[in-house]
């Protein structure tokens, strides 16, 4: 998990303003001097950052902030046990503050959070943990909230907090009001870096949050199973978490793998491969359940682990409004839908296409494709002449015949309906053949694509069937 | 045809359905051949939902009678597929493409588990015609497919053995077909709204 450095900017000042260098923090001479400062400062701040502290440390603050992602996508940790969320761009989405809060509350209610909204990010996480639920929109408004906060809550090191403590200054707005300069002497200048961070004076440079790029969640089985549908069922909540894992990424997935681990015998493992990235819990369901049917095993399952590996960003269809073949309506994901179901259960080479290839042989004119396309664009075919002249199957090889007097026999004697026609080389390629051919028609009326060999012993084969 | 007065107001009641005006209701994919269309109803193969081939060996012809109806269907702007689930040999590609079929909307599904691969594709709204051949379908698995096919919009044709002409289907359509001089005879053994009949169609 690679930490990427994002600069956090969270304060009015114009950009290229180095901290430290400026006195007062909003003197009106200031203020009147620098008109689009001024302006910032009266307008609502650019950022605003949601502080979640969480007094019952949860273990994995990671798996958190994955799920934080689906209110912003800028979150950040601050182990450990706070969590930052960038929520300026998400107000609309959640209609509001009031929403935005109800939506974080209940995400967080089995840990006991507290909610703090603030323009800066450290006065949002300071706030979180005073447990003093503020929200903080406008900067106008920012000190006069923080003034009152205890400076323990910035968890500086203890020695200078007592030293702060000796001098009487015990409160966030004490510890601002003292000189610049002194401060940075006495108590050092990360302190007041820290302090000109939260009035939004200094940019906060934050780690965001880099959620991992693979997939892997296992699961121990109460006790051993070895029926296909209590494992779909075990699996269920390995797929709801794959869910939240690709909801939250905007992937999709295009390989999935299921190992099933066993007492004494190696892991089974089971492989789905998707035709299109899917991000749709119960599409992989169905799939893997379709799997799971042709799946052998060994011995009862003891645990079982999900995995994704091929993720791809994946952008959802929109929905047709008719349905396919009703009004016009086009096919977008049924056919690859379809290729999945019956390559899961039938086998991967379960569908394919057909083509034709350059080629007199009748063996070489044709070659199995890929499966084609979902929907077609409505080409006119080419016309052979020969149209009439060969059969609608071929036999997979040709197979022989008896024959009577020259003539060939299949359910009796066969009746040659056509002049021959003869095809014959491909040297170049080892498959030589010299042919004539004929349609046949038998007793029952059914008309048969057949040949003679031209080399000795003149022997009679079926090729094809006109159906 | 001459008719009591009495007679054709009744029969304009609402709740009377009459058998024939299915025709006028649903239009047919044109089979390509203008003696079967005019016995079939809605002037060709049904658009929607299953029809049964009866033939008593394979390459009776019953493919030659498909074949334009189906090459129409491929050549249609944003058609969808045409799938043959375990057909007992192979299409041979460039008759196919001679016949007009457009070999881009063509797909072959592998032999095993016929029926099922038969439902899946018919309900998935995927195709536009699916071909299946089975040795003895069940009349539950029939009832099965009809409605799978009528889900998906499609046109699913089966085809089975002569000797179950006898049994009851709960398909659209149902054909009986043997090869005769130059040509097919084709026996209407079910349709909906039109009368059964036995014709020879040159092929």
């Amino acid at each position: 998990m690679g930490a990427r450095l994002v600069p956090v900017r969270g304060g009015p000042l114009p950009e290229g303003r180095r901290p430290g260098t400026a006195h007062a923090p909003q003197s009106p001479a200031a203020a009147a001097l620098r008109t689009v400062a001024a302006t910032a400062v009266a307008c609502p701040a650019r950022e605003l950052w949601a502080g979640v502290h969480l007094p019952l440390a949860p273990p994995q603050l990671g798996l958190l902030a994955e799920r934080a992602q689906r209110f912003s996508p800028r979150v950040s940790l601050a182990p450990p046990d706070g969590l930052l969320l960038e929520v300026r761009g998400s107000l609309q989405l959640f209609e509001g503050l009031p929403g935005l809060r109800a939506a974080l509350a209940s995400e967080y209610a089995p840990f006991k959070a507290q909610l703090a909204f603030a323009p800066t990010a450290l006065a949002a996480l300071l706030g979180a943990r005073a447990g003093t639920a503020f929200e903080i929109v406008e900067f106008a408004q920012l000190i006069g909230q923080l003034a009152p906060l205890p400076l323990t809550l910035l968890r500086w090191p203890q020695e200078t907090l007592e030293r702060l403590k000796r001098l009487g200054v015990r409160s966030v707005g004490a510890a601002l009001r003292l000189p610049r300069g002194g401060f940075a002497r006495r108590f050092g200048a990360a302190q007041l870096a820290a302090l000109d961070m939260l009035t939004g004076r200094a940019a906060d440079m934050r780690a965001a949050f880099q959620p991992r790029a693979r997939f892997r969640r296992r699961r121990e089985l109460d006790c051993e199973l070895s029926d296909h549908g209590r494992l779909l069922a075990a699996l269920a909540p390995l797929l709801a978490a794959l869910g939240s894992f690709l909801t939250a990424r905007q992937y999709g997935v295009t390989e999935l793998e299921c190992s099933f681990a066993h007492r004494h015998s190696p892991a089974t493992r089971c492989l789905l491969r998707l035709a299109a990235p899917c991000a749709e819990v119960e599409r992989l369901r169905e799939l893997l359940a379709e799997q799971l049917q042709a799946l052998q095993l060994p011995e009862a399952v003891r645990s079982c682990e999900l995995r994704a590996q091929a993720l791809v960003p994946y952008q959802p269809d929109s929905r047709c409004l008719w349905q396919p073949g009703e009004q016009g309506g086009s096919v977008r994901c049924e056919s690859s839908g379809l290729i999945e179901r019956l390559q899961a259960r039938l086998g991967p080479d379960a569908v394919h296409g057909l083509m034709v290839r350059e080629g007199h042989r009748p063996e070489h004119a044709w070659s199995v494709s890929p499966p084609p396309p979902a929907t077609g664009a409505g080409a006119s075919p080419a016309q052979g002449c020969l149209s009439r002249r060969r059969p609608l199957w071929l036999l997979a090889s040709p197979q022989p015949l008896a024959s009577e007097d020259g003539l060939p026999l299949r359910r009796g004697p066969l009746r040659l309906t056509s002049e021959p026609e003869r095809i014959e080389s491909g040297w170049w390629d080892g498959a030589d053949i010299v042919r004539d051919y004929y349609t046949a028609v038998d007793i029952h009326g059914v008309r048969l694509w057949v040949f003679r060999e031209r080399a000795a012993p003149h022997g009679w084969f079926l090729h094809g069937v006109f159906g | 045809m001459a008719q009591d007065p009495n007679i054709a107001r009744l029969l304009e009641h609402p709740a009377i359905w009459r058998g024939r005006s299915a025709n006028a209701q649903a239009q047919g994919l044109a089979t390509g051949f203008a003696a079967l269309d005019e016995r079939l109803p809605g002037r060709g193969w049904p658009r929607s939902g299953l029809i049964e081939i009866l033939v008593s060996r394979f390459g009776s012809g019953e493919l030659s009678v498909l074949l334009p109806g189906l090459a129409a269907l491929t050549r249609a702007a944003a058609a969808r597929w045409c799938v043959w689930v375990a057909p007992p040999l192979m299409p041979f590609a460039p008759a196919l493409a001679a016949s007009g079929v457009v070999l881009d909307r063509v797909a072959v599904v592998g032999g095993a588990r016929a029926l099922w691969a038969f439902e899946q594709t018919l309900g998935s709204g995927a195709c536009d015609a699916v071909l299946a051949w089975a040795r003895a379908p069940r009349p539950r698995d029939i009832r099965r497919l009809q409605l799978a096919a009528e889900r998906g919009r499609t046109l699913g044709v089966l085809f089975r053995p002569r000797r179950a002409a006898g049994e009851s289907s709960s398909a659209l359509l149902r054909l009986a077909l043997e090869p005769a001089a130059g040509g097919v005879r084709i026996t209407l053994l079910k349709a909906r709204g039109a009368r059964c009949a036995a014709f020879c169609l040159d092929l």
